[in-house]
């Protein structure tokens, strides 16, 4: 018998990748504010590596994480001091780091055996507490509040030293990203991680080990939250506990939702969607939204990812992701049954 | 030889005694159906068999392991898969990942990191769910999401989650609840034929009169969480204390 389950028409993805390595000559064309775009994309970049782990973790799995700000913070400054002060390549960081963080992973991990929902996510948000406390603790190593300098990536002797040159190694990265946790999530342990959010009990049936199956994904979770922090902190050259707060956590399961969890194309667009809002759209619209809403100063941003994050639960909880899917059936059965719904 | 044999299986909750001293055996490749009123705890000797309760007192014998000291996870590997009352299916999932699901202690991680690797191996682990669909006869249901699938559909993906982890016994509550007559009649088959054609041991809860006497080999009839009778269909039938209990609650009610 032969595998009938067709895959999708996958030539679009070496085009995607081929765009996405164009797209800096295109902008350096377009605009000369080029280098400010390449910069927010550095960052929906860094993220979407993050993101994908977090969907694994939070939409796969069904285990809430408020602390992945924390992670990020972890994977930053364990990179920083190893490269600096003790002196591993960066190319080793690279692997070394992400373990470290999906070890912290790991640990985290325990709780989320006994705990869940709510409590988990609350869990999670205090131990990000806890890292921010640790970070400015360790002052001999991590300068405290007051920030630490990060030297350049290098690799093979190559030194990344701008926002162009940090666009093609994050973008090799995100891909990477992109197209391991997409294989995770196909797998069996995909399968496992959603029969876990779903049904305890069909997963148990199945023989999936619950406490096994959880801790993977905060270990699998922390690995990618532990490369993206290795790209930001190298990327970006200096790191303080500022760039690692609460606010962030909250953001990155906002870019998951808004996404559609469980769907890491969900994740990325969910990315993208929020950092260009952030970085593009809310500092161009500022003025127009306050002389609107009649109000002085206030936190423009809060307000609408709040009102992006209420919108979207309530008519459209499975994301963009499901609204692009519903689209295209739309557009392949147009103009026959176009009332034809996704799920 | 692969029999269950359950001895003197005492499973309470509090105060409710869901089980008292059950005794039973199932011997290998034999239909065997376990009857009783609602509460009389069908589900939760199923729920004892695979490990999601412990029942204070007794043993659960499976060949030659003991399932008591199993964990649920573990109770699959032993060859015994289930399926559940209300079923429980994973919705956004496809029904073919739904089936897969089943399969999981049959991957092992190595032909995981293959898979990702290659197409090839992504396709033998299709074709261990695709053959079940087969078998069931429903075929192109595969790339279907779960969610929103008829409620036939839904109950045919559950069994074909049970059947693809190859198991020796499998444990069925309620297959054909909630079903219409042509679909009972269907999985009145189903059931024979997971035993005549894959040689699976089957033990079933249902509340279909026709559909249990017709297929089983051996009928159990529980009573609040005792063993009231047990034999041959036609046995159970006729027995005294299965008309008191049954026929005579029915002419009252
Ligand atoms: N986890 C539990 N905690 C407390 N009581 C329970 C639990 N599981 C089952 N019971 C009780 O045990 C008794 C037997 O329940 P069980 O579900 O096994 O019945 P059943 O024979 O499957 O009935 P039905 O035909 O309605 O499915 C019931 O009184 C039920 O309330
Ligand atoms: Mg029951």
């Amino acid at each position: 018998m032969k595998g009938r389950y067709e895959d999708e028409n996958l030539t679009w993805i070496p085009i995607l990748i081929v765009g996405i390595f164009l797209l800096p000559f295109v902008l350096k064309g377009l605009t000369y504010s080029y280098k400010y775009y390449l910069f927010v994309l550095n960052m929906a970049g860094i993220y979407i590596i993050l993101t994908v782990g977090l969907d694994l973790l939070s939409g796969y799995t069904g285990l809430i994480s408020l602390g992945h700000a924390a992670f990020l913070a972890i994977g930053s400054y364990t990179s920083a001091i190893l490269v600096d002060q003790v002196g591993i390549p960066f190319v080793f960081s690279l692997f070394i780091s992400p373990l470290i963080v999906g070890l912290f992973g790991f640990i985290i991990g325990f709780p989320a055996l006994r705990i869940t929902g709510m409590y988990l996510g609350l869990t999670t948000m205090g131990f990000g507490f806890i890292v921010k406390r640790l970070i400015i603790a360790f002052r001999e190593w991590t300068q405290g509040a007051g920030g630490l300098e990060v030297s350049f990536p290098i690799i093979f002797g190559y030194t990344f030293k701008s926002d162009w040159d940090n666009y093609f190694l994050i973008s090799a990265f995100a891909i990477l990203a992109v197209v391991v946790s997409r294989r995770i999530g196909k797998s069996k342990i995909g399968r496992a991680f959603m029969a876990i959010r779903d049904s305890e009990q069909a997963a148990e049936a199945s023989g999936v080990n619950l406490a096994k199956y959880k801790m993977l994904a905060f270990f699998i979770s922390g690995i990618f939250a532990g490369l993206a922090g290795v790209l930001f902190a190298h990327t970006s050259h200096f790191i303080s506990t500022d760039h690692f707060d609460i606010l962030l956590s909250i953001y990155f399961i906002i870019m998951v939702l808004v996404g559609g969890a469980s769907s890491i194309y969900g994740a990325v667009l969910g990315t993208l969607f929020i950092v260009l809002l952030d970085y593009l759209f809310v500092p161009e619209m500022k003025g127009w939204i306050q002389e609107f809403l009649n109000i002085e100063g206030g936190d423009i941003q809060s307000l609408l990812f709040g009102l992006i994050m209420f919108l979207f639960i309530i008519f459209q909880p499975t994301g963009l992701y499901g609204m692009w899917l519903k689209m295209r059936i739309y557009w392949k059965l147009f103009p026959f049954n176009p009332k034809k719904k996704f799920i | 030889m692969a029999d269950l044999c359950i001895n003197n299986i005492r499973m309470q909750f509090s105060g409710v005694v869901a089980l008292d001293d059950v005794s039973l055996s199932v011997k290998e490749s034999e239909i065997f159906s376990l009857i009783g009123s609602n509460g009389s705890g069908k589900s939760t000797l199923f729920n004892c068999i695979n490990g999601f309760n412990r029942p204070q007192k007794g043993s659960i014998l499976f060949g030659n392991d003991d399932l008591l000291k199993k964990k649920p996870h573990e109770i699959i590997r032993c060859g015994i898969s289930r399926t559940f009352q209300n079923v429980q299916n994973i919705p956004f999932m496809t029904v073919l990942d739904n089936i897969l699901l089943g399969a999981h202690h049959r991957i092992d991680p190595e032909s995981t990191v293959k898979r990702w690797l290659s197409q090839k191996q992504r396709a033998a682990e299709e074709v261990m769910g695709l053959e079940i669909l087969d078998f069931l006869g429903i075929v192109n249901y595969e790339q279907k999401y779960m969610a929103g699938q008829p409620y036939g559909i839904q109950k045919l993906t559950e069994i074909a989650r049970a059947l693809v982890g190859k198991p020796k016994l499998i444990l069925m509550d309620e297959p054909a609840a909630g079903m219409n007559d042509q679909e009972t009649y269907e999985i009145a088959k189903i059931i024979s034929e997971i035993r005549d054609e894959l040689g699976i041991t089957v033990l079933v809860v249902e509340h279909d009169m026709s559909l249990v006497m017709s297929i089983s080999d051996r009928v159990c009839v529980l009573d609040s969480g005792e063993v009231l009778a047990l034999g041959k269909p036609e046995q159970v039938k006729t027995h005294p204390d299965v008309i008191r209990a049954f026929l005579g609650d029915s002419a009252d009610a």
